[in-house]
């Protein structure tokens, strides 16, 4: 007999492509040239976010040492991932469903966390019965149920807004239906799993062999099934447009929040003059192609074309 | 002919016209223009200008593109399009937006959040083609379709089934200027995507590629700035001209005697403004050497090439363009050697050369740059003049430039200011960084030609229009003399346009003017007062 088996491959190969995947999107950004300043407020680490106010309001800001509120922006951050507030603010309808959605995930996200501590523990040496294994296992059960519960109201919703909304109707696509269907199927394998497992043990069980690398035993096929959307879901995800659920992130931090000026000898500067040195090859006349950035932005009054 | 219900694709189709704008269909105004009849009409273009000129976008036209004479033309330029989107997207041409531009592609969600907070698409009465969605989503499936792997085998499923042809190109072009670039979209994004951006770029395939953007802001806006010295034509001796008319203006009108400084070596403050505000609102430029001389402020202008003109139209279009004029203000400052560069009242020149810019000026040319609305708080917080708001005693409301409250952070200080003069200032609603634009961003205040200037009245300008009408709502009565406070050039030559096009001033009593001619108005010696109403004028 085989020391593991299929799904347990299965597993352990979504878990490294799933990983990469998501390395791979945020090492290609962090690898992005610097851009031209974009910001957006109001911006959370900045002293007046309170009214969207920014360094630029006093004199001589130059002069002045540069204060960030790093906790205004975690708490930003956090409420606008867990919550989805500017969604809540702007577009209510959608926030009665996006948001079952985005939390029902993030409690599925958790459940599979604190079954996985769970599973490490054991393999540690706990007892099944240790008051820290129950503590563990009946959270992730209450969390899992209504994570699932929360995510499959939210991806049916989202189903039927996007096929009656008139404004939603032209700029939805198969793809899009597909997601959604493909994360309901995730999520309703889960609640079957849960509905003939009450604490999710079977799971636990299966983490549990995955951490050491041990044969999982055989598994029902709601648990199969279950693992093995879960798996391909996990696969897919970072390569979809989805992952904007973590790669917002960047798009607030590196764009609409991103003020840092450039000062005399700081660290913009030299990345600045990196990319002033790019050449271009753009076709316009105007735009003299074939010289660096620098080049080109110097060729002002002498060289323009009529 | 007009489609209802346009659809995404349907920018491709030659047979249809997309968008017919009428009055009627307009967001409703409140009183005094809460009726049919007082909407005016809006100018139609001419069959000859609709035979010559690609117009079956809404039969507005910003670019006035010819159209091709034959199909390998067309597929000449459709090739050219997809050469400068290929571009865009790559790392040494585009690395001035490179990120922001790949993740706004990548990861829309499509809820159409942001459509309810764009002021061109709910004033046009929620015309499809004005949704900040559609042009991105126009060029998201070009990009996907025509420029990813596999993008045409899988259209369908993925949802990029777009045609590229000369009509999506010419239409695309057309409508990549029907976007103030104001960026509201993009605050209210729950992913962060910005649609703004995407349409900034769009103006950018266009211009940078293909030689193709609004005359204004090319051929006479930045290409004449840098040749002559100003957008608007002046050249360096009408510009002394104009400066010695200013000193004559303001001896005659405040009996103060004061020699404007050019070109003083040395100064602490090169003041730029809006080259605009000479030959428009010269009594703004006025204001602004009264307030400095009577602070003691070290400071001068300059009469080099660009060096009394702020503007900096590139930042509506073309990285080229705004990377050479900012550079141009930089190496004037250097050259007086002074200590740093204040923009005067411009909010596009705020955002150009203050924050934009920031990343090209390195080395010596990163002289540090400040908007003046700071410095003008400290002096009138800090009773550097002697003010008396009594001198204000009428209704004053504000309208704050994009550029300058929500791109940049600066929304205090100019509030700071109107408390203390302005006894019955009162704010406009939705204010600060939530504002809504003028209409004339993204260069529309500067485009005087063929039927735009209806458009942006009409459209674009027409949610300002009914924010102020609300700010004054209870005092709307015409002879109630009410004053609009706009501390920005083109936004103040929008909200005219806006005050004309709808007989404001008569039907009202509303009138506009800038952040330092109302200081101005309430200081202690002057004797009378310094801003002219309409029927003063």
């Amino acid at each position: 007999m085989c020391s593991i088996s299929w799904v347990q491959i299965l597993s352990y190969v979504t878990f490294v492509i799933c990983v990469v995947g998501i390395a791979s999107k945020v090492i290609k950004i962090y690898g992005l040239p610097i851009h031209l300043r974009w910001e957006l407020y109001p911006i959370p680490h900045e002293k007046d976010f309170r009214y969207g106010g920014s360094y630029l309001e006093e004199v001589d800001w130059w002069k002045k040492p540069r204060k960030k509120n790093f906790l205004n922006f975690v708490k930003f951050l956090f409420i606008e991932i867990l919550f989805v507030r500017v969604l809540y603010h702007n577009n209510r309808k959608m926030w009665y469903l996006s948001f079952p959605l985005h939390f029902g995930l993030y409690l599925v996200i958790v459940w599979l966390g604190l079954l996985f501590l769970a599973a490490v523990l054991l393999a540690l040496g706990l007892s099944t019965e240790h008051v820290l294994i129950l503590f563990l296992q009946g959270i992730a059960t209450v969390l899992g149920v209504v994570g699932f519960i929360l995510a499959a109201v939210g991806c049916v919703g989202l189903i039927i807004r996007r096929a009656t909304a008139k404004q939603l109707q032209g700029y939805s696509a198969p793809i899009d239906y597909f997601n959604l269907v493909f994360i309901l199927t995730v999520v309703a394998s889960g609640f079957f799993v849960w509905l003939g497992d009450s604490r999710f043990l079977t799971i636990r069980e299966y983490l549990t062999s995955l951490i050491t690398f041990s044969y999982a035993g055989p598994l029902g096929s709601a648990i199969t099934l279950h693992i093995i959307l879960f798996s391909l879901f996990a696969i897919y995800l970072p390569f979809t447009h989805m992952s904007h659920a973590f790669m917002k992130f960047f798009l607030w931090d590196k764009v609409l929040f991103e003020d840092e000026p450039n000062l005399k000898g700081g660290s913009v500067e030299s990345r600045v003059t990196t990319v002033l040195n790019y050449k271009q090859t753009w076709s316009a006349p105007h735009m003299h192609a074939g010289g660096t950035w620098s080049e080109t932005a110097s060729k002002g009054v002498d060289n323009e074309e009529k | 002919m007009k489609k209802n219900n346009i659809n995404v694709e349907d920018i491709s189709d030659p047979s249809i016209q997309m968008a017919v704008i009428e009055p009627e269909n307009l967001m409703p105004l409140p009183y005094p223009y809460d009726t049919p009849d007082a909407q005016p009409p809006l100018k139609k273009l001419t069959d000859d200008q609709k035979e010559r000129y690609e117009s079956d976008l809404d039969g507005f036209l910003a670019l006035k593109l010819p159209k091709p004479e034959t199909k390998e033309e067309e597929d000449r330029l459709v090739g050219q399009f997809l050469e400068g989107l290929k571009k865009l997207l790559s790392r040494e041409n585009n690395w001035t937006f490179l990120m922001p531009l790949m993740m706004s592609l990548e990861y829309c969600a499509k809820c159409q959040t942001c459509n309810d907070a764009c002021p061109v698409y709910i004033a046009s009465g929620k015309e499809e083609i004005y949704r900040p969605t559609y042009r991105a989503e126009v060029l998201r499936r070009i990009v996907n379709k025509y420029l990813k792997r596999g993008g045409r085998t899988f259209a369908k499923f993925t949802g990029n089934e777009i045609d590229l042809n000369w009509k999506t190109v010419a239409r695309l072009a057309e409508l990549s200027y029907r976007c103030t670039l104001c960026r509201r979209c993009a605050q209210t994004c729950p992913i962060g995507v910005d649609n703004g951006l995407i349409n900034h770029e769009l103006r950018k395939i266009f211009s940078q590629e293909m030689g193709i953007a609004a005359e204004e802001l090319h051929e006479k806006g930045s290409v004449l700035q840098l040749k002559t010295g100003s957008s608007t034509g002046m050249n360096k001796p009408a510009f002394m001209d104009i400066i010695e008319f200013l000193e004559e203006e303001i001896e005659e009108k405040t009996g103060k005697k004061i020699k404007i400084p050019i070109d003083k070596k040395g100064a602490d403050i090169l003041l730029i403004h809006n080259a605009g505000e000479f030959l428009s609102w010269p009594e703004n430029p006025s204001a602004f050497a009264i307030i400095f001389e009577e602070a003691g402020i070290n400071w001068t202008l300059s009469s080099e090439i660009a060096g009394y003109d702020a503007v900096n139209y590139g930042v509506w279009y073309d990285d080229a363009q705004l990377a050479r004029v900012a550079v141009q203000h930089a190496k004037i400052a250097k050259n007086l050697g002074v200590k740093k560069i204040v923009v005067g009242e411009c909010g596009h020149a705020h955002k150009a050369l203050i924050v934009v810019a920031d990343r090209v000026l390195n080395g010596d040319l990163n002289i540090p740059r400040e908007s003046c609305l700071p410095i003008l708080e400290d002096i009138v917080v800090n009773e550097k003049i002697k003010l008396d708001p009594q001198k204000n005693n009428f209704p004053v409301t504000l309208h704050d430039p994009c550029n300058i409250v929500r791109l940049m952070g600066i929304v205090e200080p100019q509030r700071k200011i109107l408390r203390k003069i302005a006894p019955l200032f009162r704010e406009m609603s939705p204010h600060g960084v939530q504002n809504y634009c003028c209409g004339g961003g993204g260069g529309f205040a500067i485009m005087p030609s063929l039927n735009i200037p209806d458009w942006r009245s009409a459209v674009s300008g027409r949610m300002k229009f009914k924010q102020i009408l609300d700010a004054f709502q209870d005092e709307i009565d015409p002879n109630i003399r009410k004053m609009i406070c706009a501390p920005c050039s083109n936004c103040k030559g929008a909200i005219r346009d806006l005050l004309d096009y709808y007989d404001a001033w008569e039907k009202t009593g509303i009138a506009y003017t800038g952040l330092v001619d109302l200081i101005v108005n309430a200081m202690v010696d002057i004797d009378g007062p310094f801003i002219e109403w309409p029927d003063e004028m």
